[in-house]
């Protein structure tokens, strides 16, 4: 089910209602969202809620049998039952085909002669990335002796598929989620008044930034023989705001709706494109995977406390692997080694904090060049694109028909954007709508918001990028 | 928990729904006066066939209509008026919502629809195109229903919101403000001229096909219901297909063979320029392989008036 569907519309105050009513009873709320995050994500496709549920139960009693067994090489063995569960998941369905048809590739290219009969005509099932990931972070703290494995299935059930983050996150921690699943809610205003806010403002990215950017983007990047450098830059600027939109939109929506049922997610974008540097970005783009990787890979990697060339290698193979993560394609792959390069450079030049807006239009511009190869549909493309930048600035598209429509209204949700984010980033303290002491403000701010979503939105029912991650 | 916490939230939701509703109206009110006051563009000419023609002949059909017909050369040559209705991209789902809200208001003696052979293919950009009409739901709810309803079982609740009717009209209303797009009685000429290596551009750069080769059931029933309304209410009507400036074999297309089985069964005459020799080759009278030129237009439209004055009554 998708967040901008109309069967989310009547499926949210449904299960909003159910939930505040069973408000004295914490198990048959839990009971409840278990019930309705499976229909939510048998929605899209029922047949795959058997891989969540055996995830979920796979990763209960590992994380029992971490916790009971006193030997040390028997906590592993569970330990590496959860890995190769959890990635074996992640890897059959997400990267089976990919090495498959890496490998026949690079055989070939040495010259011999091979058929691939090997691939496989696999559905990628939505959210696999986010899930696994998530219950790997269980195993690992329980392993870790970072955190106390709980008893109560249907709790970590609806943990593990707690619908607002299942399928494009935030990536929680069982630290952060879980206990607040294990105790009882309270029902606030205040807690509701924020949640409703920041979905409509998810929405409003999604709708407004992401998917009118998209109209512009596609038309550039799906047919990118008959277009020049200075469509290319137009269309990549286009790009980062709606990678931005789309993802950022999805984890405000998700956010609210947590806070809508009393529950506190992580924040994950805190105005990235605001960073003066590129390890300044990565701790404000999604943050939830960055530091997932950070404590699950880098660290145990050695993280900054070795040799520098060990400490660079580290950098590197994090977001290598982070890159993979995104996507089973060369694309993320090389996305992921620029910013690793990119984080690896600066570490070495850079010995002080950066600040002022040439560093920030610096980061920005390193960005956006490594998003040609994360938007790029392949390398070839992502070399052609960046060849014609540097040779051949030509022309710029402006679309024709309703893609110039389109293109004005992406600029005029933009700039929108960018002045909200530029008054939270440098001067908060200064006039603000959704913490003004005037309710009659709040509430004509956020009804015109909604008459811009519904006015300008795209209303196509899009999917959301991240969906494929 | 508090009950006060419930009962505080109930109220709050009342204030921001009265609020919400109050701003759709009072922004809706202004965004509908910009858009009815429109005095050209697409949705001007639309907004024109449905509340004000009263034109004896109406033309339909997509850019094929929209930029072959000149309603000058009909008017001249039959003495009826005359008003091009057609609109680019569009195919017969909102041909025909379109011909059934200008009946409701008044009767035109001749339908002249043009065919794309293509029509009857699934396509989901003509469906997505529907929200074009979103801008009429509110007055034509009956005739709209069944057909923007194809796409979403909750189309009264979708378009609940003033704005949302008019989702998407405003940057077009301001950009024909700064820069009026003239037509004439609907028609819009095009300039230019093809030549053999236009020809090949074009092709390369318009090779996507904007339809799957299987026959939509909601487009034939779309097109069963565009006949009978026009029966209905006693127009006649005359089917055509547009020159093209290469020569296609269309003996195996499904569509145009199944909308022909129709129009022979509903005995509508059915002229078809598809392959005409006077047009094929004529690179002077195209302005792209399947539009004609101003100049094209006028020779087309010529022959068009003399079939119609010379074998139909009106």
């Amino acid at each position: 089910m998708l967040f901008n569907s109309i069967d989310f519309l009547i499926f949210l105050p449904i299960v909003f209602s159910l939930y505040w009513l069973l408000y004295k009873n914490l198990k048959a709320q839990n009971i409840l969202l278990l019930i309705s995050s499976y229909l939510f994500y048998g929605w899209w496709d029922y047949r795959f809620l058997a891989l969540i549920a055996a995830s979920t139960i796979i990763d209960y009693f590992v994380g029992l049998q971490i916790f009971k067994s006193h030997n040390k090489s028997t906590k592993k063995k569970w330990f590496l039952l959860s890995i190769l569960f959890n990635l074996g998941l992640l890897g059959f369905f997400k990267y089976y085909n990919f090495f498959i048809e890496s490998w026949v590739s690079s055989v070939s290219t040495l010259g011999f002669s091979i058929e691939n009969t090997w691939a496989l005509n696999i559905i990628l099932p939505v959210g696999i990335s986010f899930y696994t990931f998530q219950t790997l972070s269980y195993s690992i703290d329980i392993y870790k002796g970072k955190l106390t494995p709980t008893n109560n299935f249907i709790g970590f059930a609806a943990f593990v598929s707690f619908f607002p983050q299942l399928v494009a996150g935030p990536i929680e921690r069982a630290s952060n989620l879980l206990p607040q699943i294990l105790k009882s809610r309270e029902f606030t205003y205040k807690a509701i008044s924020t949640g409703v806010k920041l979905m409509i403002w998810g929405f409003f990215l999604k709708l407004v930034v992401a998917d009118r950017a998209a109209i512009y983007v596609n038309a550039v990047y799906n047919n990118v023989e008959n277009h020049d450098g200075l469509s290319f830059i137009a269309a990549t600027v286009l790009f980062s705001f709606q990678i931005y939109g789309d993802f950022a939109g999805y984890s405000l929506i998700a956010i609210g709706i947590a806070k809508m049922f009393g529950l506190t997610l992580i924040t994950n974008f805190n105005r990235p494109y605001f960073a003066a540097s590129i390890s300044e970005f990565w701790s404000r783009w999604h943050i939830s995977l960055s530091t997932w990787f950070k404590d699950y890979v880098y660290i145990p990697l050695g993280g900054n406390r070795v040799k520098k060339p060990r400490w660079m290698f580290n950098l590197f193979i994090t977001f290598l692997i982070s890159g993979l993560w995104h996507g089973a394609n060369w694309t993320f792959v090389i996305w992921g080694a620029l910013n690793g390069v990119y984080l690896i450079i600066e570490a070495l030049i850079f010995k002080y904090k950066r600040t002022s807006v040439i560093h920030i239009i610096i980061t920005f511009i390193l960005i956006n060049f490594a998003w040609i190869f994360f938007r790029a549909n392949t390398l070839d493309n992502a070399y052609y694109i960046i060849n014609k930048i540097f040779t051949a600035p030509g022309h710029l598209y402006i679309g024709s028909g309703d893609d110039i429509t389109a293109s004005i209204y992406a600029t005029i949700a933009i700039i929108i954007l960018v002045a909200v984010e530029l008054k939270k980033e440098f001067f908060d303290s200064l006039f603000s709508i959704s913490k003004n002491k005037s309710e009659f403000v709040r509430i004509l701010g956020y009804s015109i918001l909604i008459f811009v979503i519904l006015y300008l939105g795209v209303f196509g029912e899009s999917q959301f990028i991240y969906f494929q991650f | 928990m508090r009950k006060s916490e419930f009962k505080l939230t109930g109220i709050k939701i009342i204030k921001f729904t009265i609020l919400l509703l109050v701003v759709d109206f009072c922004l809706g009110f202004i965004s509908n006066q910009i858009f009815v006051n429109q005095k050209t563009g697409k949705f001007h000419r639309s907004t024109y066939s449905i509340y004000e023609a009263k034109e004896d002949i109406l033309i339909f059909g997509s850019s094929h209509a929209h930029r072959h017909y000149v309603p000058d050369v009909i008017e001249k040559e039959l003495s009826k008026t005359c008003y091009n209705a057609g609109a680019e991209g569009q195919q017969l789902l909102y041909h025909t919502a379109l011909l059934k809200m200008i009946l409701k208001r008044t009767q035109p003696k001749l339908l002249v629809l043009n065919i794309d052979e293509n029509f009857l293919y699934k396509s989901s950009k003509a469906h997505d195109r529907l929200s074009d009409l979103h801008p009429y739901y509110e007055d034509f709810k009956h005739e709209l229903r069944p057909i923007l309803g194809i796409n979403s079982s909750l189309i009264d609740f979708k378009l609940f919101f003033k704005s949302y009717q008019k989702n998407s009209t405003l940057i077009h209303a301001l950009r024909y403000y700064l820069s009026p797009q003239i037509d004439y009685k609907g028609y819009r000429p095009l300039d230019d001229k093809m030549t053999p290596e236009k020809v090949a551009i074009h092709e390369k750069n318009h090779s996507e096909k904007e339809f799957i080769e299987e026959i939509d059931d909601y487009f034939v029933r779309a097109l069963k219901d565009f006949i009978s309304e026009a029966k209905r209410n006693n127009a006649k009507l005359l089917f055509v297909t547009s020159p093209n400036l290469i020569e296609r074999n269309v003996s195996n297309n499904e569509s145009l063979n199944r909308i022909k089985e129709i129009a022979d069964s509903e005995e509508i005459p059915f002229l078809d320029f598809l392959n005409t020799p006077k047009y094929t080759n004529q690179f002077e009278l195209f302005h792209d392989p399947s539009h004609l030129n101003d100049d094209g237009a006028r020779l087309f439209t010529g022959e068009l008036a003399h079939f119609i004055s010379s074998s139909m009554k009106i």
